[in-house]
């Protein structure tokens, strides 16, 4: 921070507002302060401040953290541990704009969005613009977003967009860029909304503003209305690059707030020129697909070959008018920072109009007097690729070196048609909340807008980003800057577009129907695995939680039938997790292993690991308070116990941690085919983990003493321990405990813990995935289940429980595998086939 | 290279088969989606009398649209099961290239003509050939041979056919050197290539000094060797450039064959480079770990000559 904060000792605000007027550079207007005067509408959040102070400031600094951190508010890749995205973090502090300003910023956004959308359709109709020279052609032919191959397809409407906005010098908003390709940032806009209203919950709700819940009502309305045919429910799905994407998050909670599923490319498939989901169930065609991949990646046949992400046939489907795409692929020409230039002049042109929204002064370096001008002023410019490329692709002149502009000169003259040369904006100031106080720091706002077939709907809100050095031009979620809510003040309802402070719950209740969408097999095979690996963790961690209570009291007693029953029930865990202790390695450090080590394959943390990505690819699936419970979690793992402290307060955790997952899936999911594949996962692990426990434990014949401690630790790491107690006390169970055990875990059929129980439940959840032969299988292993006679099973060497647990355990993995292949099969992989090169010319 | 006499620009009649065949080892291909030409466009050398498709397996979709250069661009969907596709196309058209006017050309220098065109062709043309594509990327070893092979202060007319026997003199025929991804510096150091790549070449330098020009895909027929029969499917395709001149018209240049196109010329495409205009591409859903391409085309003139009107 160039300007240090301090804490003035007349509060936050007289510090604040010190520091903006020692700021050196460009100035900018600040957000609150006119020289020494608050401005109009700063004063319900700056009065706030000011009886807060600093320490309620950073209190609410640390509860947006805490808060961002229990949602999962991401920026960035969901990749190995190492690598997860950052998180987003929110400064408590909104930007408020007032009403009468935001009306005017509104029409100024209306007018662009109607202009953007004729200049699409004249960029891939007619082309006037292009043949009288309003717009030399090389701006957009030369364009690696202009997309060839969706010429002339007709009716392609910009359902979608966003501007990014800064205030000029004389504080009057200019767009800085047009979103138009696949914008993303309404659900961040929204998860701030909530964080904030939380933080600062007396200020919202004292503060007469629009909310923005509304708003995604009408999106979802608008992308409807954008199908090519009058359908009643049209079916539209948020296609996503994936849960690597760096706006996963983003994607996730949108498609949770419009209420349309969550797909990936394996999700879908082009037939006859019709795109579908692919479902074993059910095939439905998809009308409208709010599109989150970049264009040049939707179609590995007509687009970038390379490309995983994408559907063949995708842009035939487009072409015949079987499907619309929002935003269209091509409309990211429209980002072309080279169009800027002519803007206004195609206002005049297509409108009639001067555009209400300035944009800054840029220069076109494919003309040559605008090129000579660019090259002369390199130094106070900023200059930058008309077309997205790499990270921070802008340069800012007054940053390079002399050998830098010499650089830049060449690259400029290299490929000029590439290049503009942008006046920089000033940009406003705007508070942050830092240990020493409050900050300025520069301020980018982002409003979204939906399309539907009337007219354009601006967002009441949107989302604001803040760099932490007002000395730096650069305000990027890459580049680490800070996201603040938005908050348009609404004196008179009617003057925000109709949006009322009314709760939500008042506003007039619109009963979207919504068809269920089929389960597509990606989908269905990560919320199979939620429920294994949500089982896995919990199974494993009841065992180890087990063994080193074992361990705790008899590991310094070799010898002794502690100690034996210690080793037993280690050796079960090292069995079903796969994890060996290494050379060497003591009894307590393997446990620990077993537990911590999220990088090998069997340890509850590395289950943990699963379930979160498993989650992560099924967000739209899943209840919003699974990620508070699964972030809390990823903390308890994280904090590994100290070296001779026991696991148990750890795995207690833990274990909490996972009753609380299934808490919130048994009460939150409807029992349809989603949950059927999920609880049906939970059957399978559950089933196979009890079978694969016996196994380990009870086939082997051991002395009485022994063997009687054995039995009790697996009653106890199946969490059936009491029920035999209180059975064996009260003479309702057999007497011996081998008997009590595998009655109560392997053929009890009213106790949840019991293999029994488990196939059961899975031929319920298999009923509800709408498949009645795996249901018909399943019932035959209940019955075979059934058949078995406990003392036949337990007499002699325990070769017949031996025999019994295999026979149960294969069958269920047949049916498990089958499960698998005819619910979760991915597309073969596909292969680009490119023409032949050569031959006789 | 084959000759070029008077005989060459006579009206005549052709057809045209052209068979792909992919052959998949070891799995089903389960579906696949193909992008082709499957159909030449009309241009004013040649009027299309007929065109025949045939797949095998039976498609379940096969569909034409005119693409962005205004070629006919077809999209297909297989989706039974095969180890074997077998597209065939037949096209039976009426050629005939008039003998470009070299003198008139000639009343131009390039450097005139390159402004003329900036100021009166149309703009959204005269961009879309002009500017760098994927595979005509001009660097400073592309405009230095631009350079030395395309001086501004020459006639046009001869300029053409200068840097068309240039590029022939320079470079050696030879197939399996280049692929679809070797770029024009890569081929000015190789020196040796095919007819794609050739054409790209003409391509770069004749964009390097301003004047517009694109890809043509399309057939050449071929003459056996002389006394011996000619061999069914012997025939291949094959690319050239095409050059904007002043007053509307294109000249087309075949560097392969350091002449000028004549009614031995048969068109299915032209764009910027060999990417637009790929006979056949095809993404295909299979376990299959390997294929193999096998293309066969006859160039046949048929007896009755047609008229072009």
């Amino acid at each position: 921070m160039t300007a240090s904060a301090s804490a003035s000792p007349e509060g936050p605000l007289a510090g604040y507002r010190a520091l903006v007027d020692g700021l050196g550079g460009p100035t900018g207007v600040d957000e609150w302060y006119d020289g020494s005067v608050l401005r109009p509408g700063q004063d319900v959040v700056a009065s706030a401040v000011a009886s807060m102070g600093l320490t309620g400031l950073l209190e609410a600094r640390a509860e947006s953290r805490r808060l961002v951190e229990d949602d999962g508010i991401r920026y960035g890749g969901l990749g190995d541990a190492a690598d997860r995205g950052r998180s987003w973090v929110i400064d408590p502090l909104p930007v408020v704009i007032g009403s009468e300003e935001w009306a005017a910023l509104e029409q100024g956004l209306h007018q662009r969005a109607e202009l953007l959308q004729l200049v699409l359709d004249d960029l891939y109709g007619e082309r006037r613009l292009l043949r009288d020279r309003i717009v030399p052609a090389a701006v957009v032919l030369g364009h690696p977003d202009f997309v060839r191959s969706v010429d002339r397809v007709p009716g392609q409407r910009l359902v979608v967009g966003a501007t990014d906005l800064a205030r000029g010098a004389d504080g009057r908003w200019t767009v800085m860029a047009d979103k138009t390709a696949a914008p993303s940032g309404a659900g961040y806009a929204m998860a701030n909304r909530r964080v904030t209203s939380r933080v600062l919950a007396d200020v919202h709700r004292d503060a007469s503003l629009a909310r923005l819940r509304g708003w995604f009502h009408t999106m979802a309305a608008a992308l409807g209305s954008a199908a090519p045919v009058d359908v009643d429910l049209p079916r539209v799905v948020l296609l996503s690059p994936g849960s690597g994407s760096e706006t996963a998050y983003d994607q996730g909670f949108l498609a949770t707030l419009l209420g349309f599923p969550l797909v990936e490319a394996d999700d879908l498939s082009v037939r006859d020129g019709r795109l579908w989901i692919r479902s074993t169930a059910r095939r439905e065609e998809v009308d409208v697909v709010l599109r989150r991949v970049d264009a040049d990646y939707c179609d590995p046949l007509e687009l970038r070959p390379d490309s995983q992400l994408g559907i063949a046939g995708l842009v035939e489907a487009t072409r015949r008018g079987a499907v619309r795409l929002a935003n269209p692929l091509g409309a990211g020409v429209l980002e072309n920072a080279g169009l800027v230039a002519f803007l206004p002049e195609v206002a005049h042109r297509l409108l009639g109009e001067d555009l209400l929204l300035p944009s800054a002064a840029t220069w076109w370096c494919g003309d040559s007097a605008a090129r000579s001008h660019v090259l002369a002023n390199v130094e106070r410019l900023v200059v930058k690729p008309v077309a997205r490329g790499p990270v921070l692709s802008a340069r800012f002149g007054w940053e390079l070196d002399a050998a830098g502009r010499d650089d830049l000169r060449r690259e400029v003259e290299a490929r000029p048609w590439a290049w503009v040369g942008q006046e920089p904006v000033p940009m406003s100031t705007a508070p942050v909340v830092t240990p020493a106080g409050l900050a300025p720091g520069r301020l980018v706002l982002r409003t979204f807008g939906v399309t539907d077939t009337e007219r354009h709907h601006v967002m009441p809100g949107g989302l604001a980003r803040v760099n932490t050095d007002a000395s730096s031009s650069l305000v990027s979620s890459m580049s680490g800057a800070l996201a603040k809510d938005v908050w348009v003040l609404s004196d008179d309802a009617a003057v925000v577009g109709g949006w009322s402070r009314a709760t939500p719950e008042a506003q007039p209740t619109q009963v979207r129907l919504q068809r269920r969408v089929a389960v597509a097999p990606r989908v269905a095979d990560n919320l199979y695995w939620v429920g294994r690996y949500a089982e896995r963790a919990e199974g494993t961690a009841r065992l180890l939680r087990v063994a080193d209570d074992l361990a705790e009291d008899h590991a310094q007693r070799p010898g002794t039938p502690g100690a034996t029953t210690m080793e037993v029930m280690v050796q079960a865990a090292a069995a079903l997790t796969g994890v060996a202790p290494v050379a060497g390695q003591g009894t307590v450090d393997h446990l620990r292993a077993m537990v911590g080590d999220a990088a090998r394959t069997g340890t509850v943390a590395h289950a943990c690991h699963r379930l979160v990505l498993a989650a992560e690819s099924v967000r739209d699936q899943l209840s919003q308070d699974i990620w508070h419970v699964l972030s809390r979690l990823d903390r308890t793992l994280e904090r590994a116990p100290s070296p001779r402290a026991q696991l148990r307060p750890q795995l207690d955790n833990v274990l909490e941690s996972l009753l609380a997952v299934a808490g919130v899936v048994h009460e939150s999911m409807v029992r349809d085919q989603t949950w059927g594949f999920l609880d049906g996962g939970i059957r399978v692990e559950r089933a196979q983990h009890t079978l694969a426990l016996l196994r380990a434990t009870l086939t082997s014949e051991r002395p009485p003493v022994i063997d009687g401690q054995v039995t009790e630790a697996v009653l106890e790491a199946s969490e059936s321990i009491i029920t035999h107690r209180r059975r064996t006390t009260s003479g309702e169970g057999p007497a011996w405990p081998l008997h009590s055990a595998t009655s109560l875990l392997l053929l009890d059929p009213g106790n949840p813990r019991s293999v029994a129980f488990q196939v059961t439940r899975l031929g319920e959840a298999l009923a509800l995935a709408g498949d009645p032969v795996l249901v018909e299988r399943c019932e035959g292993l209940v019955s075979l289940l059934g058949a078995l006679d406990l003392d036949e099973v337990c007499a002699g060497d325990r070769a017949g429980l031996a025999a019994a647990l295999d026979t149960v355990a294969r069958t269920l993995r047949e049916l498990s595998a089958e499960l698998g292949t005819r619910y979760f099969g991915r597309k073969p992989p596909s292969r680009v086939l490119l023409g032949q090169w050569g031959g006789r010319g | 290279m084959s000759r070029q006499g008077p005989e060459d620009f006579t009206p005549r009649r052709y057809e045209v088969r052209h068979r792909t065949t992919y052959t998949y080892d070891g799995a089903d291909v389960t579906s696949c989606y193909e992008r082709g030409f499957l159909g030449p466009r009309p241009t004013p050398t040649q009027r299309v009398v007929s065109n025949d498709v045939r797949i095998s397996p039976e498609p379940d979709l096969v569909s034409e649209h005119i693409d962005h250069f205004g070629n006919r661009s077809s999209y297909v969907e297989v989706r039974t099961p095969h180890r074997v596709l077998e597209v065939t196309k037949t096209s039976v058209l009426d050629v005939d290239w008039p003998q470009v006017d070299l003198d008139a050309l000639d009343a131009r220098t390039v450097g005139e003509a390159v402004a003329e065109l900036a100021e009166d062709a149309d703009p959204v043309e005269h961009a879309t050939y002009s500017l760098p594509s994927r595979l005509v990327a001009v660097d400073d070893s592309v405009a230095d041979y631009a350079r030395s092979v395309l001086d501004p202060a020459a006639p046009l007319g001869q300029a053409i056919v200068g840097l068309t026997h240039t590029i022939f003199e320079d470079f050696t025929y030879a197939s399996g050197v280049t692929n679809v991804r070797t770029t024009l510096p890569e081929l000015l150091a190789l020196r040796q290539g095919v007819c794609q790549d050739f054409t790209h070449l003409a391509l770069g330098c004749l964009r390097a000094v301003g004047l517009p020009a694109r890809y043509v895909s399309g057939y050449l027929e071929t003459a056996p060797p002389p006394g011996k029969a000619k061999l069914e499917g012997s025939d291949a395709s094959h690319a050239w450039a095409s050059v904007m001149v002043p007053g509307g018209g294109w000249v087309d240049l075949d560097p392969t064959n350091d002449h000028l196109a004549d009614s031995r010329y048969v068109v299915t495409a032209w764009g910027r480079d060999f990417r637009d205009v790929s006979p056949l591409k095809g993404v295909v859903f299979t376990e299959s770990g390997g294929s193999s391409l096998d293309v066969a085309v006859d160039v046949t003139r048929l007896p009755s000559t047609g008229d072009l009107t």
